[in-house]
């Protein structure tokens, strides 16, 4: 067995810009856009000849998931913001579907810092804009609240909702990914020892691999992202919607 | 075997590529999965407003026919009853008119019988009295070949004439 090399997503090529500045494009893109697009075609088909009238499992399946987004923005924001419904939607579903990549064995987007970390700048930014929303110096004023002192407290836990949204998301993800590797790794050395002996190819065959990570997969590429997309979209409907309680 | 990014690395061409990637399926969702079955909700709301609506009216014009109909039952009730009374008395006066008439028919009748008994009796009474008249002639032929005087004649006469009148009176 070769030694265990744990990385980041693979990198498929590379775009020179200029001879300092080159843009990689990796599996994390890739496979975002796979998942998009997967997700386009599934728009597409759950909303194909809608009816007033029911009248295919399609149509009820795209009223549910319409239905229950709506219903939990609503819970979770206000009929204020029911404009955010297909946002939370978006982030939950791209969330989900690129950390279920891992069970077919590609790789998850999720597992890369980068796309956490752009959807936390996102939701930053909403968090921001909706404190800003009752005036630029009310905003920095916040900051001083309770006491001045207190300011650069303020500041770092301002800076913290992101990163821990970031750090929290993509740590879980990661490692899951890592665990798996590991394990992977270990049955195919354990199977290599025990069944060793076998003639010719089946020595190397690990059989090891075979039903007994389907638990553990089970738990960190579906259950954790599931319940992962699931978190990261309910801090970011608390967090906007209380950035936006606050003025 | 290619080259990899290390387990934890950030390159802000990757933040903004997935920034973009997000807004662009947020706006398919909004567009592709929202926009149409929000629609679809709409319609039908919609349509259910104008089944209510529908109903409502239906239900009204319902409520209008069935007053409009039990006026009309209880005045066809009453007419009826009318047209059953105002029948009962003409059948009585009818049936009036038939009694007197046969009353006085009858009456008539009865009148008529006793003068024609009256007049039958009459008839007969002459009829007697010339029988008499006529017996009493050969009475008094048969008396006369008797030769009885003229006293005892007027007393048989007299006395049969009495007696024909006690029977008749």
């Amino acid at each position: 067995m070769d030694s265990i090399n744990i990385t980041g997503a693979r990198i498929l090529f590379e775009i020179p810009v200029t001879d300092s500045f080159v843009i990689k494009i990796t599996q994390a893109q890739v496979n975002s856009w796979i998942v998009i697009l997967f997700l386009f075609i599934l728009c597409k088909v759950l909303t194909r000849n809608l009816k007033v009238k029911p009248e295919s499992k399609r149509q009820l399946i795209a009223e549910f998931i319409v239905e229950k987004a709506t219903n939990l923005v609503n819970e979770n924001m206000g009929q204020k913001f029911i404009g955010f419904t297909p946002f939370i939607t978006a982030l939950m579903a791209l969330s989900a579907c690129s950390s279920l990549l891992s069970v077919f064995g590609m790789y998850s987007p999720t597992a890369d810092l980068n796309t956490i970390l752009g959807w936390s700048i996102i939701v930053f930014i909403l968090i921001t804009y909706y404190k800003m929303k009752g005036g630029f110096f009310k905003y920095l004023k916040g900051f001083t609240q309770p006491i001045a002192v207190l300011t650069p407290f303020n500041i770092i836990s301002e800076i913290a909702t992101p990163v821990s949204m970031t750090f929290r998301h993509f740590g879980n993800i990661c490692s899951g990914s890592v665990i798996m590797t590991l394990v992977y790794a270990a049955l195919a050395s354990a199977s290599a020892l025990v069944f060793g002996w076998l003639p010719g190819a089946l020595a190397k065959f690990p059989f090891f691999q075979v039903g007994i990570p389907l638990v553990l997969s089970a738990y960190f590429d579906m259950f954790g992202g599931i319940l992962q997309a699931f978190i990261f979209a309910m801090l970011t409907m608390l967090y906007i919607s209380s950035a936006a309680e606050e003025d | 075997m290619g080259k990899f990014l290390d387990l934890v690395s950030i390159d802000p061409v990757h933040i903004i590529i997935t920034i973009i990637n997000l807004m662009i399926l947020f706006f398919i969702f909004k567009k592709f999965l929202f926009k149409p079955v929000q629609e679809i909700f709409d319609k039908r709301q919609q349509e259910i407003d104008k089944i209510y609506s529908d109903a409502q009216s239906a239900h009204d014009a319902a409520q209008k026919d069935k007053t409009e109909y039990s006026e009309k039952i209880s005045a066809a009730d009453e007419e009826a009853q009318q047209i059953v009374k105002k029948a009962a008395e003409k059948a009585e006066r009818i049936s009036d008119n038939i009694i007197s008439e046969a009353n006085s028919k009858a009456s008539a009748m009865l009148k008529k019988a006793d003068e024609d008994i009256a007049q039958e009796r009459k008839k007969a009474v002459n009829e007697i009295k010339n029988e008499i008249s006529s017996i009493s002639v050969d009475i008094a032929q048969k008396v006369i070949e008797r030769e009885i005087n003229e006293n005892d004649q007027k007393d048989l006469i007299d006395s049969f004439i009495d007696k024909i009148g006690d029977d008749n009176g």
